[in-house]
């Protein structure tokens, strides 16, 4: 399984829009993803289980994927947070 | 795949549709029926009818219609009557909560998914979490 880790830079947190347009880019993967914090772990491509972690400004997140399209899919998930997020590594 | 928001206000869904799109993109057309002919708080079984039409006509081969309160239902029912069976045929009805389940449901519509799949996030959104863990 490949992860990276995130931290939550934007001062909403990871709201509606781009929790909205997290799960559409999760979507376009075969992999499965989940985004964990804090503990807790929600599906990449459920919306009703991302905004469920309401994540907060400054949390550290994790995303993992296990499949085929696995790098690729935290690549392009990565460029998707961008705006929101900083690397934690 | 298409909505039909219907509410007493028209001002409500206007707005509602406003944020479903933002968050959820234009790929799923999505419809309003709101307040009555003449501008007062209440639903409308034409103006739901048209609503309807317009997803359809919109490209959508199948519409889930969202109420805001169980008074709207009885239009409803009038607006499907006034439906062709063809049309009817592509109608689904949730009891999801509007506003929620407008977002969910248009999400999951943009990703593909099927429309049980929609209705099924639709319908999530009445136990859904809004509030953080304390």
């Amino acid at each position: 399984m490949a992860e990276i880790q995130l931290l939550v830079i934007d001062p909403s947190g990871l709201h509606a829009r781009p929790a909205a347009k997290f799960v559409q880019a999760a979507s376009r993967f075969s992999s499965r993803i989940v985004i964990r914090e804090d503990g807790r772990e929600a599906d990449a491509k459920s919306l009703i289980a991302l905004l469920g972690l309401t994540i907060r400004p400054s949390s550290a997140i994790t995303l993992a994927a296990d499949g085929p399209d696995a790098d690729e899919a935290l690549a392009a998930l990565a460029a998707e947070l961008a705006p929101y997020v900083t690397s934690a590594d | 795949m298409g909505l039909v928001l219907v509410s007493h206000s028209a001002t409500l869904v206007d707005g509602l549709r406003e944020m479903v799109v933002q968050v959820a993109g234009d790929a799923t057309p999505v419809a309003t029926a709101g307040g009555t002919d003449d501008g007062r708080l209440g639903t409308s079984a034409p103006r739901i009818a048209a609503a309807i039409r317009s997803a359809i006509d919109a490209g959508a081969s199948e519409t889930l219609v969202l109420l805001d309160l169980g008074s709207a239902a009885l239009s409803l029912e009038l607006a499907t009557e006034e439906l062709d069976d063809t049309e009817r045929a592509r109608v689904r009805i949730t009891e999801a909560p509007l506003v929620e389940g407008a977002v969910l449901a248009a999400v999951q519509a943009s990703i593909g998914a099927s429309i049980d799949d929609v209705v099924a996030a639709a319908e999530s959104a009445a136990t859904m979490t809004k509030l953080p863990r304390s």
